[in-house]
């Protein structure tokens, strides 16, 4: 993709003076300052490569603040394709200009087509190179959902794009940024946020040897649950209109590192195990991947009953 | 002479779309709508468990996963011979209807106003709204501080006319704002009896997890009264103001002509009992529908043609990245070989006709008195604004009677064994339109899913004989005034409300 000339800055300067009611005559002195301007405190950049804009429509959950108090207040959130007012040319200007001036924080939604480019393009270009060249410049890449953490359903098997994370696309790039990974199908609005806030404020989070912030993926679904109780008594609900651990029905609760039982969902309304639904280990790095690894074991065939086999790793 | 010129990316909508115009005289000529990204759902479903396709289709759109859930466990209900019991359809419902109303409200405050809404007029507010004055500190602030990019998001935009009418652009800003808040309250009505959104996993064949309680009905029913008022007295109001102050987009975005729609929301176990019936509407005529005339066309997409009309359960997949003339990765559905346009104009017109509800017919007419308009202009970038609007006000009103169907300690799951053959079509409407999942298993396991969906109807490429798609077809015959600021093209886009990841898939 081009990078941002200074015919493009002149357009670009004549267009917001025109927004701002300064009127014409004041747009090629505004053009001409552009590239002394700055991007201000907290510029975040968001693509989304292979993604369903769940993660972005999950971000826009977020309360305490609330969506817009995040953008007018906490950061400035420069391009988002789902957001932005500006659209076609004037996009792919504010997002070439971003990149060129480097320094913000990027936020990778989506997974990467590895093996096939063309199956995500943005402005002409492959979003394999968009993302690449954005990361080179960030102050830090935030991959958020279980695409751009892990490869997610786009990577599953037999997938024909050669599906990727973000973090393995990077690698082999050559480009190492200083990363961080919130899996999560979508991602929570507050493992977000409250990252954001932590970088923003106080700089790197803990992180596990993942990259992922301790204090939202610390522990397993399994030991915050709040059905804990009926595990330890080996009370299995065998259909999903009985109560009991939803073990025999699927729950990879035991090994999905999150802390939905605690923070729950859309402003802490409800969560998949409460409603009576097996965790499905969406924020896994093997989330979906497998063809042979049903979510649902029997597949409710109520009429077997299921050999409890504990998945791998769990003891 | 006709000039190409190409937008792209265009934004404010969900994926990644582009839209090259031939312009010749002011007027768009020709329109091709460019579908940029592709997964593989189909391929990836292959050979998997089928329940694990209510999980995988959700992740096509997290802004309509519902709909990809609910199509997913029909199939699914339909290949087990297995149907929920009334709470586990009245549930899938409520939770199908919430995400309508989420999905209504965003399209027309975060992706469709600020087409017409002056978002610089805050700056001219003196008012004592604090939600106003904070939004004009902040634009003055940004335009103060040496920012490349001031008031981004918001902008920089393309310039042309805007609502002139400060009063009229206050209230919409004040309105989006609030339009944010209120689409989190739809989410957490989807959430209470669908475990969490996006992506629920409380939807399952047979029904639905989460029990039926007094607690979270009353939980559903004190949000829905909140979102109820806001559909009267704001949503519905701003449509009515843009449609007084814009009155030409009533001409402008005309369409195919034709509408589909699959009907949607149950009212009972019995086939075609739908609270929006289904139906086929072409020059003016409404005919029952019959899914076996459909097929999809792949001469101009970049898959393999050679499965080129087929009907969905005989559809196959396969990615062809640099086919020659192919210009999309949406394939083109045609119904009876005609291009349809689906969303919730088709399912307004539809419902319209079928004289099957006469409260929506006095909704429509009521409507189209209070902006002037005539039925026939329906078929416009403002009918479809207005019809959305009117459908999210309809299906709101609607969550009332199923929430009082309701019974507590009634199941809302019924049981139900996994046949080693069989197939099954979900048909459902997302909020864009026409949804349907076919599904063939083999071995208890999936032999064939294909998904056609509402965007793929709507930005579908040209078909087999070059006829257009229905969103090619509204675009062509647009004035544009700068064809470097092509905003007149984006406002008929945007009325389509296209949703690119569930194009493609």
């Amino acid at each position: 993709m081009a990078i941002m000339n200074r015919r493009d800055f002149l357009r670009l300067g004549s267009l917001l003076a025109l927004s701002m009611g300064l009127g014409e005559s004041l747009a090629p002195r505004l053009a001409e300052a552009l590239e002394e301007l700055t991007l201000g405190q907290n510029p975040i950049l968001w693509l989304q490569s292979q993604a369903c804009s769940g993660c972005s429509v999950s971000f826009l959950n977020s309360d305490d603040p609330g969506p817009a108090e995040l953008l007018t207040t906490y950061i400035n959130l420069l391009f988002h394709s789902t957001v932005s007012t500006a659209t076609g040319d004037l996009a792919a200007q504010v997002v070439n200009g971003t990149i060129k001036k480097g320094g913000y924080y990027l936020v990778a939604e989506g997974a990467l087509p590895a093996t096939m480019e063309e199956a995500c393009i943005f402005a002409g270009e492959p979003m394999t190179k968009l993302v690449t060249e954005a990361a080179r410049k960030a102050k830090a890449v935030i991959t958020v959902g279980s695409c751009a953490s892990w490869g997610g359903v786009p990577a599953a098997e037999n997938n024909p794009t050669g599906a990727t994370s973000v973090p393995d696309y990077l690698e082999k790039q050559g480009v190492h940024p200083t990363l961080i990974r919130l899996p999560g199908c979508p991602v929570h609005p507050d493992w977000v946020v409250g990252t954001l806030a932590h970088v923003l404020g106080f700089g790197l989070p803990e992180l596990d040897h993942f990259k992922r912030p301790l204090m939202f993926y610390g522990k397993t679904v399994h030991d915050q649950c709040p059905r804990f109780a009926y595990h330890e008594r080996e009370q299995f609900a065998r259909s999903f209109a009985e109560e009991g651990c939803l073990f025999e029905l699927g729950c990879v609760g035991p090994r999905c590192f999150a802390d939905c039982p605690q923070r729950l969902w859309n402003s802490r309304t409800n969560f998949c195990i409460r409603a009576g639904a097996p965790c499905i280990g969406c924020a896994n790095e093997d989330f979906a991947r497998l063809a042979n690894f049903p979510f649902y074991p029997k597949g409710m065939d109520f009429s077997q009953r299921r050999e409890i086999v504990l998945p791998k790793g769990f003891k | 002479m006709a000039k190409t010129f190409v937008i792209d990316p265009v934004t404010r909508l969900e994926g990644h779309l582009s839209v090259r115009i031939e312009v010749a005289d002011g007027k768009v000529t020709e329109a091709y709508c460019q579908g940029e990204m592709f997964r593989g759902f189909e391929q990836i479903l292959r050979g998997r468990h089928p329940m694990d396709a209510q999980q995988i289709t959700q992740r096509i759109c997290g802004v309509c996963p519902i709909s990809h859930g609910i199509a997913s466990v029909l199939a699914q209900d339909a290949a087990y011979k297995v149907s929920p019991p009334p709470n586990g359809r009245l549930l899938r419902n409520l939770v199908q209807a919430a995400n309508y109303i989420q999905s209504h409200i965003v399209h027309f405050y975060l992706l469709s106003a600020l087409d017409f809404v002056d978002i610089t007029a805050v700056l001219k507010y003196t008012g004592d709204s604090p939600v106003m004055a904070d939004l004009r500190g902040w634009v003055e602030r940004q335009l103060k501080e040496k920012l490349i990019y001031p008031a981004a998001p918001f902008l920089p935009r393309y310039e042309g006319k805007y609502l002139a009418d400060d009063a009229a652009n206050f209230m919409a800003i004040r309105h989006y704002v609030e339009a944010l808040e209120m689409r989190q309250t739809a989410h957490q009505m989807v959430s209470l009896f669908g475990a969490k959104v996006p992506h629920s996993t409380a939807l399952v064949p047979g029904g639905i997890t989460e029990k039926v309680t007094a607690r979270a009905i009353v939980a559903y029913k004190s949000k829905l009264e909140k979102l109820r008022t806001f559909i009267r007295d704001a949503y519905l109001p701003d449509v009515v103001r843009v449609a007084q102050a814009m009155p030409d987009y009533f001409e402008i975005g005309k369409g195919c002509g034709n509408f589909l729609a699959y009907g949607v929301f149950p009212e009972s176990d019995a086939p075609d009992d739908a609270f929006f019936p289904s139906g086929v509407l072409t020059k003016g005529q409404l005919q029952p529908l019959s899914t076996a005339k459909v097929a999809e066309h792949l001469k101009f997409s970049k898959f393999d043609a050679r499965a080129s009309g087929r009907h969905p359960y005989q559809g196959e997949t396969i990615a062809q990245p640099a086919k020659e003339g192919a210009y999309t990765w949406l394939k083109a559905p045609r119904y009876d070989g005609q291009v349809m346009e689906v969303g919730p104009l088709a399912r307004m017109l539809i419902a319209y006709h079928s004289g099957k509800h006469p409260e929506i017919v006095k909704s429509v007419d009521a409507l189209l008195a209070a902006v002037g308009g005539k039925p026939e202009h329906l078929d416009s970038v403002l009918g479809r604004h207005a019809a959305r609007a009117l459908e999210c006000q309809i299906v709101a009103d609607k969550c009332l009677d199923w929430l009082a169907e309701l019974k507590p300690r009634e199941s809302s799951f019924n049981e139900f064994e996994l046949p080693q053959t069989g197939e099954g079509a979900g048909l459902t409407e997302a909020p864009r339109g026409a949804l349907g999942h076919w599904l063939v298993l083999e071995e208890k396991r999936i032999k064939s899913y294909q998904c056609i969906v509402p965007t793929t109807w709507n930005c579908s490429p040209r078909d087999d004989k070059g006829v257009p798609g229905a969103l090619e077809q509204a675009i062509a015959g647009t004035r544009v005034e700068s064809p470097e600021n092509p905003i007149e093209v984006a406002r008929v886009v945007r009325s389509f409300d296209p949703c690119l990841a569930c194009a493609v898939h």
